[in-house]
């Protein structure tokens, strides 16, 4: 299959070390701006002493909750969380001070000097405890206590059915437990901010929302956010964990109060782990009934997220959760209960899975549950209740037509990974068990109802007669810039290197929204390629004038110039962008993803985000390798299929799907923060241990032939949807393998070790 | 963190440095991650005195290993493969590829971790530590340097010069197993390293068995190796002998894994050598 992301865009100058990166930008004389953090979980600031930071040579501010104009209240879409923290501290990550210097030096010395005098609080570690009425208020005062946000998804009449089961039909229940994770993006939070003589504050950050980012600053600040320009150059990775303020308030605050000078902030890998947004925990508890014959009838359960003690997107993670509950399969009655709580553990918030990696590996087990008590193959069983389109999911949305789950089981099914598993598994060498999981995935793309999902594309032809694309979605590793160019010049007949790449800017690009949600390349893609129809229709056009053509439509676009074939001139394209003004030679478009049209009556709570229209389906299959003299498991075989629209590159597709499946194994097999009253005892990567090379298996990928129609080239998003098939693919196999029936990720050795040969001693 | 850096090219003109209180710096791996955040010191590098680096079959029938080869070269040596397999697939688990470009034997002594990689294997293979300083040179057993945890028997102005072993007998069986909670770049959970020598009825003539990461110390177990001497590795002897491992050991809970856990592992490590060598 041609590639049409080989190579892309962006190969070179990554190879070589010369892309720029937020971090990369430390002007000469820059100032260094750092923040003294709470350390404890919970309580009341009763001192707070900066004189001695503030009189140390080379301090250029020391600034407190009193130095904070605006609201000092920073969130998405509910504003909880204070810049600085004035007396209450509700986790160890919250921000106490933020010091300006002139050297790193300086900083980190100031930053020890500050005095911190807190009397600590009773804090709130669990969430089921949080939603006790005597439990401590994180927020005191709050309407709804602990309880952030609670919502209710349902179709037909669960109750009724499961009122209604006889012996005829099966019930299988469980309560599931997905942990905290950490995004462990390669470049920390960082940003550089200078407030200008003009007054505008220019930031240079890497953020996956930078045109949001300017109105939650503004609101935080109380700042006009016509006056914040943000750039996001190339992203070293954000996973989610960069939508939403970092470093951005703090370092426009620092701004603020050393206006004219550079101001740099970039976080430790360790400040990364203690103050930056974390996958929430969740506790899902759900029973499933079935026939005897394995038809699902009805699903029933409740969803509990940790939100920590902001809000962030807490309450639209968690209903995008609660529409995954019920999996791809055709389940008629269903009703799922969502809550999320406060608490003082790190702050929960958006990471690729959004809510999706919670419900899907409850989901998946359940239905292992249901095919160990019917003796049905897992694999089987799945296949039988797959959604079709046309049928309605579980919180009553119809599928839309396309490539679904079943076809998607058919092709891991058809795989010898499945279909040679005994024999696989027989041959295991000595003191060595394995065994093979297979599981159904999905993931929904965009916003959903509620809020635009908009993009604007800018498209210039330049005075060399080239072109230049504005992309207004920041790029955060995951090749949509690439896919941008790519798909520029195709729809322009124009070879790649013709097309550049301008990255997100909010001062010369059209607005769009974040980098997120498995939406990017779908919705700023449409954009694009309708401003590239704009462009092509004004080029033939102007290129009309100059070939004395009185039937521009007869004229070609082809690489370099427009083209007559009845008279065999052309104009060259450079011609064309000479003759123009600047305002002619610039196409902007936009588009918003289509909703849902006739939204079921459900999910009422919701006022942003749900439901969705669009997904994208696939299956995994995971093979383990269990020693049985030390519990550990490896990870030996990963394969996953995916229907997603047309590929547009089979290597993008490939890319995200292993990436994301690796993120997915770490979360299965690896990555544990180690939560203790809401104090992380791994809080560094030399003890949150993420999967190494040496830790995965080559990760096949098979996409199959799908079209969604909406789509820019038929495409539809898909880079989330691959990090859900480790956790329950892992944890069918290792049922297969050793027995074990997992409950929680990740699943440790020791666990394991003693599923195989008992307690230990 | 660093104030000055010296490179001295020999030793001659490294004692002085030391006197002044450099810290000797071998391949950093350790030592810069320690001195982050702390007071800024001289550091003296070592890697400039080239004798400290060399390995080399010496006639008395010892290897002598520098203290400042690094794991990837030991581990390339043709002489430490042919030899001392037991060390080479113990720096093979070591880090990775870069901890095992720039860390080195001497430094992984120096560092007196429990978890040390390269330390199972050097303790069941009876290795001396060359020491010196500017008073002249002394060989001390590796398990009468390391005191503790960080703690060692070196006095100041003394550093590790070389490692001396004496190679096992051809045909020993020589085993390394280090359980990690990954593949690479982790530190040991619990480690085996054997050296048994069998006659050629394949009865063990001598077994040296140490454990890493199961106590403050590496820890070679006597009882183990007393019940093996004279056997076949049966599964049953094999079993018989874990358990006096799993007497032997004082394994702590930490965030990598439970003691009880450990010390069970720890015996299970060695019944892997009935699958035979």
């Amino acid at each position: 299959m041609p590639d049409n992301l080989s190579p892309r865009a962006d190969a070179l100058a990554k190879a070589t070390g010369t892309e720029r990166y937020s971090a990369d930008e430390t002007p000469p004389g820059c100032l260094w701006a750092g923040v003294r953090r709470a350390g404890i979980p919970h309580g009341l600031i009763t001192g707070l002493d900066v004189a001695a930071a503030r009189s140390l040579p080379g301090v250029a501010a020391v600034l407190t909750r009193a130095d904070v104009p605006g609201t000092n209240r920073q969130g998405i879409v509910h504003k909880d969380q204070p810049v600085l923290c004035g007396r209450h501290v509700r986790h160890c990550g919250d921000a106490v001070a933020l010091v300006v210097a002139e050297s790193r030096d300086a900083l980190a010395e100031a930053l020890s000097r500050i005095q911190v005098e807190c009397t600590p609080l009773p804090g709130v570690f669990d969430p089921e405890a949080a939603l006790l009425p005597d439990a401590p208020a994180v927020h005191p005062g709050r309407e709804g206590g602990n309880r952030l946000a609670y919502g209710l998804v349902e179709k037909g009449d669960a109750p009724g059915e499961f009122a209604a089961a006889s012996d005829d039909d099966v019930l299988v229940a469980g309560e599931f437990h997905t942990p905290l994770q950490d995004h462990v993006f390669l470049e920390p939070p960082n940003g550089l901010a200078r407030l200008t003589p003009a007054g505008l504050l220019d930031m240079v950050v890497s953020t996956q929302a930078p045109f949001r980012d300017r109105f939650e600053i503004a609101h935080a600040l109380g700042l006009d956010p016509m006056k914040i320009r943000i750039r996001a150059p190339y992203l070293g990775g954000g996973f989610g964990g960069k939508d939403g303020a970092t470093v951005q308030c703090l370092l426009a605050l620092a701004a603020l109060a050393v206006p004219g000078r550079f101001i740099k902030m970039a976080w430790s890998r360790e400040e990364t782990f203690l103050a930056g947004y974390k996958r929430h925990a969740a506790t899902v508890r759900l029973k499933l009934l079935a026939k005897r014959d394995g038809t699902l009838r009805a699903l029933a359960g409740t969803m509990l997220f940790d939100a920590g003690p902001y809000a962030h997107l807490s309450g639209e993670i968690m209903a995008l959760g609660m529409e995954h509950a019920g999996g791809p399969y055709r389940i008629p009655h269903t009703r799922v209960e969502g809550s999320c709580a406060y608490t003082n553990n790190p702050v929960g918030g958006a990471f690729r899975g959004f809510g999706v990696v919670q419900a899907g590996f409850a989901t998946e087990r359940l239905m292992d549950a249901l095919a160990v008590r019917l003796g049905r193959d897992p694999a089987g069983l799945r296949r039988q209740n797959a959604l079709k389109p046309g049928e309605h999911n579980c919180v009553g949305v119809m599928a839309e037509a396309g490539t679904d789950t079943a076809a998607c089981l058919d092709a891991v099914m058809a795989h010898p990974a499945w279909t040679g598993r005994e024999a696989w598994k027989q041959a295991a060498p000595a003191f060595t068990r394995r065994g093979t999981g297979l599981v159904a995935i999905q993931n929904a793309m965009g916003y959903g109802r509620g809020l635009p999902d908009a993009a604007a594309a800018k498209l210039e032809l330049t005075r060399q007669g080239t072109f230049r694309l504005y992309n207004s979605v920041p790029d955060m590793g995951q090749g949509n810039a690439s896919a941008f160019v790519a798909m520029a010049a195709r729809a322009l007949g124009q070879p790649p290197q013709a097309v550049s790449c301008v990255q997100p800017d909010t001062r010369i690009c059209p607005p769009a929204g974040s980098s997120s949600a498995s939406r990017t390349t779908y919705t700023f893609g449409n954009a694009l390629l309708r401003a590239c129809r704009a462009m092509r229709d004004k080029l033939l056009a102007r290129g009309a004038l100059a070939l004395l053509c009185d039937t521009p439509e007869r004229l070609e676009l082809i690489p370099g110039a427009v083209s007559d074939p009845v008279t065999g001139r052309s104009v060259p394209l450079a011609r064309i962008g000479m003759m123009l003004c600047r305002d002619d030679r610039i196409c902007v478009d936009q588009y918003i993803m289509p909703v849902v049209d006739h939204p079921p009556d459900t999910g009422r709570e919701f006022k942003l985000g749900f439901p969705h229209r669009f997904y994208s389906y696939g299956a995994c299959l995971c093979a383990v390798e269990v020693d049985t003299l030390t519990g550990t498991v490896r990870l030996v075989k990963c394969l996953l299929s995916v229907a997603c629209g047309r590929v547009f590159s089979l290597s993008g597709v490939e890319q995200q799907l292993q990436g994301a499946a690796a993120q997915g194994a770490g979360l299965a097999l690896f990555e544990d923060i180690g939560l203790t009253r809401g104090r992380m005892r791994a809080g560094d990567l030399s003890t949150y241990l993420i999967p190494t090379a040496l830790d995965l298996p080559d990760i096949e990928c098979l996409a199959l032939d799908d079209d969604e129609p909406s789509g820019p080239l038929g495409l539809k998003g898909m880079g989330e949807i691959g990090i859900h098939g480790p956790g329950p693919a892992v944890a069918q196999a290792l049922y297969d393998a050793t027995g074990l029936w997992v409950r929680h990720l990740p699943v440790s050795p020791r666990e394991v070790l003693e599923a195989m040969g008992g307690p230990l001693s | 963190m660093i104030r000055r850096v010296f490179r001295p090219t020999d030793l001659a003109r490294l004692w002085p440095l030391l006197a002044d209180g450099a810290l000797a710096m071998a391949g950093g791996t350790d030592l810069l991650v320690r001195r982050r955040g702390q007071a800024a010191v001289d550091v003296a590098l070592l890697e400039g005195i080239g004798e400290l680096a060399e390995i080399a079959a010496m006639r008395t029938g010892l290897v002598r290993l520098g203290a400042m080869a690094s794991h990837s070269a030991l581990a390339a040596s043709r002489l430490v493969t042919a030899r001392l397999p037991v060390l080479a697939r113990a720096l093979l688990a070591l880090g990775s590829p870069q901890i095992r470009a720039m860390g080195t034997l001497g430094g992984n002594i120096a560092t007196a971790s429990p978890a040390g990689d390269s330390l199972p294997p050097l303790y069941a293979l009876d290795a001396l530590v060359e020491l010196a300083s500017r008073h002249g040179r002394r060989r001390v057993p590796l398990a009468e340097v390391i005191l503790g945890p960080s703690r060692t028997a070196l006095s100041p102005g003394e550093i590790i010069a070389a490692v001396l072993v004496r190679p096992p007998v051809s045909g020993s069986l020589q085993h390394f197993e280090k359980v990690g909670r990954r593949s690479a770049l982790a530190i040991a959970v619990a480690s085996l390293a054997a050296v048994i020598e069998t006659d050629a009825a394949g009865r063990v003539a001598s077994a040296r068995l140490a454990v890493g990461s199961l106590g403050p110390t590496v820890l070679r177990c006597p009882a183990a190796e007393a019940a093996l001497a004279g056997q076949r590795l049966t599964p049953d002897v094999l079993q018989q002998a874990a358990g006096h491992i799993r007497a032997a050991v004082s394994p702590i809970d930490d965030i990598r894994a439970t003691a009880a856990y450990r010390r069970q592992v720890a015996g299970n490590l060695l019944l892997r050598l009935a699958a035979g060598e």
